[in-house]
């Protein structure tokens, strides 16, 4: 049996619970104080960060069927879909328990932090894309504008990126990392364009000439 | 200068008795480093709950480890800190070397309970152990004209490996004005809750401010220079908008990316209360007069 194979009889219901699990289960953690000095940190760190990476993972499906062949392409919906959960937990987690609702510091902070503002954009980016995520919206809009639609999520990608940057305060290891995994994304997509294509086929013409 | 006791603050359930915290010191002496009485208790918290010597120990900002809250905890047992020694810089005497034993002579080992504020507006109460450093600098012989005081974190990338990556500009270095130096509050820890320093706090002795900034508050002191200059501190020359030289306590002058008007207690979990922060860390009648006249947001 092949991968693919392998992967086809996966329930895509499976990946689904799998990955919203630790949704509750760290928060469970984090009322009993399992989750080490500063559950509040560690819980709302979690989030953003599991959200960041489950995005990237959503962003990485194409590419990966393209130069690997293997098929990801029916978990691309559920995954995005449950980062859009984490993103929404880690909002939470900063609303109801970090600033404690206090509506002072939301509005200070909305003003005056850029990674605030660069990460509340990102979640907006994201919410057409979660509404449009079922086959009710993929029937009722055409195909060309439910890409367009979709393809928001490089902004969103690219916005979280700068909150993570923006708030942290050295490069770290991990800032790297993401930082590479985003980049070569953002390369490989560059290269799908038509504007790409359309330039490098003027500057081979140009070279033959 | 209000000096309580300890057992009028802390509640004796959630520390040491009063038996257990001797033997700890007997057991600490063993081991050499802290050899001496203790004279006094001195809690300057303000009726703070006393955070857990787990919490103290596995949530730590020590970036020569690992710029993660617990890589402290987790890698700083690499650091030798038996033997160590102390340079001193400007100074008039010949001697400028100190093996850490000929420090601690003769200076009575003092309780301090302390807040820490950490600039990223958090906070712990925290029952140190140590000499103010007052004692220190009297022993020395300092140049009229002395100003400032420096302080040099050991470089040491075989054994701290943070300092592998240049995270910052190693090694780390931070100062104080030589009034804030000499103050009263200004502490050498040699150790926690009656304990040798562990060496994820900066073993094996570090300095507590604690009306300014955790990140002022140096970790394993390997030199001490007095200087007529402001001196270079890391954090300040990493980033000059976002820490100033002096990093006091202000609840009233916001870190660019973040407010600094309240913090998060450490300690009282998940659906815990923000904690308003005072000017000067609570400590204002204490060193208030040290800041007369100086605008605190031109020299935050």
């Amino acid at each position: 049996m092949t991968l693919n194979t392998l992967l086809r009889s996966l329930p895509v219901s499976f990946l689904y619970c799998v990955l919203t699990i630790p949704i509750p289960l760290y928060f469970y953690l984090g009322t009993v104080n399992q989750l080490g000095p500063d559950p509040l940190r560690y819980l709302e760190h979690k989030y953003g960060e599991l959200g960041l990476i489950l995005l990237l993972v959503t962003l990485s499906i194409s590419p990966i069927l393209k130069y690997t062949k293997i098929n990801l392409v029916k978990f691309r919906r559920c995954i995005g879909l449950v980062a859009f959960y984490y993103i929404i937990s880690h909002i939470c987690v900063y609303v109801f328990f970090d600033i404690g609702l206090s509506m002072d510091i939301l509005i200070s902070d909305l003003k005056k932090r850029y990674y605030i503002i660069a990460g509340l954009f990102a979640f907006i980016t994201l919410i057409p894309l979660a509404i449009t995520s079922n086959n009710f919206a993929v029937r009722k809009l055409n195909f060309k504008t439910w890409k367009k639609i979709h393809s928001l999520i490089y902004i969103a990608i690219v916005s979280s990126i700068f909150h993570f940057i923006l708030m942290s305060k050295t490069w770290t290891g991990e800032l790297y990392f993401y930082m590479a995994v985003t980049v070569i994304i953002l390369i490989l997509k560059i290269r799908e364009t038509t504007i790409y294509k359309k330039l490098s086929t003027y500057s081979k013409a140009d070279i033959s000439k | 200068m209000k000096i309580l006791k300890h057992s009028d603050v802390t509640p004796r359930n959630i520390y040491l008795g009063r038996r257990e915290f001797v033997k700890a010191l007997g057991i600490a002496s063993a081991a050499s480093l802290v050899s001496y009485p203790v004279s006094a208790e001195q809690d300057y918290s303000k009726k703070g709950k006393l955070n857990t010597f787990e919490e103290i120990t596995n949530y730590n900002n020590f970036y020569e480890f690992g710029t993660s809250k617990t890589d402290p905890a987790e890698y700083a047992h690499n650091l030798t800190t038996n033997p160590w020694e102390i340079t001193f810089d400007g100074i008039t005497q010949n001697k400028r070397k100190f093996d850490i034993s000929e420090i601690l002579k003769g200076k009575p080992i003092q309780e301090r309970v302390y807040r820490l504020r950490c600039v990223e507006g958090w906070s712990m109460v925290i029952p140190w152990i140590g000499f103010p450093l007052h004692e220190l600098i009297n022993q020395l012989e300092l140049d009229y004209d002395t100003k400032y005081v420096a302080f040099d974190t050991i470089f040491r990338p075989e054994e701290m490996r943070g300092q592998r990556r240049a995270t910052l500009d190693w090694p780390y270095r931070e100062g104080l004005t030589i009034e804030e130096a000499i103050h009263p509050l200004t502490f050498i820890a040699t150790g926690l809750y009656g304990r040798e320093l562990p060496k994820q706090n900066g073993a094996p002795l570090r300095l507590v401010v604690p009306w300014k900034y955790g990140f002022k508050s140096i970790k394993s002191i390997t030199k001490i220079s007095f200087m007529k200059k402001q001196p270079f501190t890391t954090w300040n020359a990493e980033n000059p908008r976002e820490y100033g030289f002096y990093s006091n306590v202000n609840p009233n002058v916001d870190h660019p990316r973040w407010s600094q008007a309240t913090e998060r207690v450490i300690g009282e979990g998940l659906f815990g209360e923000r904690r308003k922060t005072e000017l000067f860390n609570g400590y204002i009648t204490e060193v208030g007069d040290l800041y007369k006249g100086l605008d605190l947001k031109k020299y935050f």
